[in-house]
């Protein structure tokens, strides 16, 4: 093998990249629609505005097969406890993004039994806002997490001293 | 039998019973005391009433009437086509009154959800348990005097971080 053929065939690179370009171009997403933006996520599975295009086709009913959670819909106070254990069954490294005004704030119900905003609860990595947001908007904050996913530093997943 | 009939066949029998006769868009509501639920709209169902459209409760806490809680029934007769509304009236310190499941099923639900949302029991009611709100909630949320923001169970949950990754993350 000559020195053309290494210039051509070999790509260096560190493995802290390689691993984010891996992970940002197929994230998993698993569904969880309460309400009408459970319905307008749909929309964003098909082909108009198909996010197979960005890897995250995979939409997975299983918490424990993906890495990607989309909150869409109002979330009350008796679905909180499950959108917990949801979160946790999930493996890390795992992302959320908070889909419409509901999810995010509790948008127009401003009541006894609607979460006003599952991040006073749980992480939320990227909100859409809207109600419900379109399509394009959902894309939008998936790229904008597959710009989060790769600025991720491997050291930030090691375990603490203390723990 | 028209519903006519049945009206005054009712006031006849169950006078104890009736509060009141009034009408409201052409369609004639009957007020009755909580006790004689069983028995009035088993005449109503025997005269042809067979279809219960829809049960659910008023919180006159305002509005005033003859008590607290009306438990309000909408009967059908799917044979005459007529409707009529039993509107029975429980206090506040006893808000109880017997259970019409053994005339219609679908009345289990739906006096469920009276009893989670304004408190009031069904005698005889086969599982009178909360339908919507959480199991361990405490209050009925659809009478007038419970705060509409409710008792901060909105904001009774735990608080999950990021576990081990992205701790250090800046943005
Ligand atoms: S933000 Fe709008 S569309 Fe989305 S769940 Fe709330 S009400 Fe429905």
């Amino acid at each position: 093998m000559n020195h053309d053929d290494i210039k051509s065939n070999v790509l260096t690179t560190t493995i802290e990249r390689a691993i984010n370009w891996g992970r940002k171009n197929s994230l998993w997403p698993m569904p969880f629609g309460t309400a009408c933006c459970g319905i307008e996520f749909m929309a964003v599975l098909a082909a108009r505005t198909d996010i197979s295009r960005f890897g995250a086709e995979a939409i997975r009913f299983s918490p424990r097969q993906s890495d990607l959670l989309i909150v869409a819909g109002r979330i009350s106070i008796k679905m909180m406890p499950v959108l917990i254990r949801i979160y946790e069954q999930m493996p890390e490294p795992k992302w959320v993004i908070s889909m419409g005004a509901c999810a995010s704030t509790g948008g127009v119900f401003d009541t006894y039994s609607v979460i006003q905003g599952i991040d006073n609860f749980i992480p939320v990595d990227v909100y859409i806002p809207g109600c419900p947001p379109r399509p394009e908007g959902v894309v939008e904050s998936l790229m904008k997490l597959q710009n989060l996913v790769d600025k991720e530093k491997l050291s930030d997943y090691a375990l603490s001293s203390s723990k | 039998m028209s519903l006519e009939k049945t009206l005054s066949q009712i006031k006849g029998s169950f006078s104890d019973y009736v509060l009141g006769l009034t009408e409201y868009a052409g369609e004639q509501i009957i007020h009755i005391k909580g006790q004689g639920v069983i028995d009035v709209l088993k005449t109503f169902k025997d005269a042809g009433f067979n279809f219960l459209a829809d049960l659910t409760a008023i919180d006159n806490l305002t509005l005033g009437g003859f008590e607290r809680f009306a438990v309000v029934y909408h009967l059908l007769s799917h044979g005459s086509a007529e409707r009529v509304t039993i509107k029975a009236y429980v206090p506040e310190d006893n808000p109880v009154l017997p259970s019409i499941e053994s005339l219609w099923k679908t009345a289990d639900w739906q006096e469920r959800e009276v009893f989670d949302l304004f408190g009031i029991e069904f005698e005889g009611h086969p599982n009178l348990t909360r339908i919507m709100n959480p199991d361990d909630y405490e209050g009925h949320p659809l009478r007038k005097d419970y705060p509409r923001l409710g008792r901060k169970e909105r904001y009774d949950f735990p608080v999950i971080d990021r576990g081990i990754q992205k701790q250090k993350r800046t943005e």
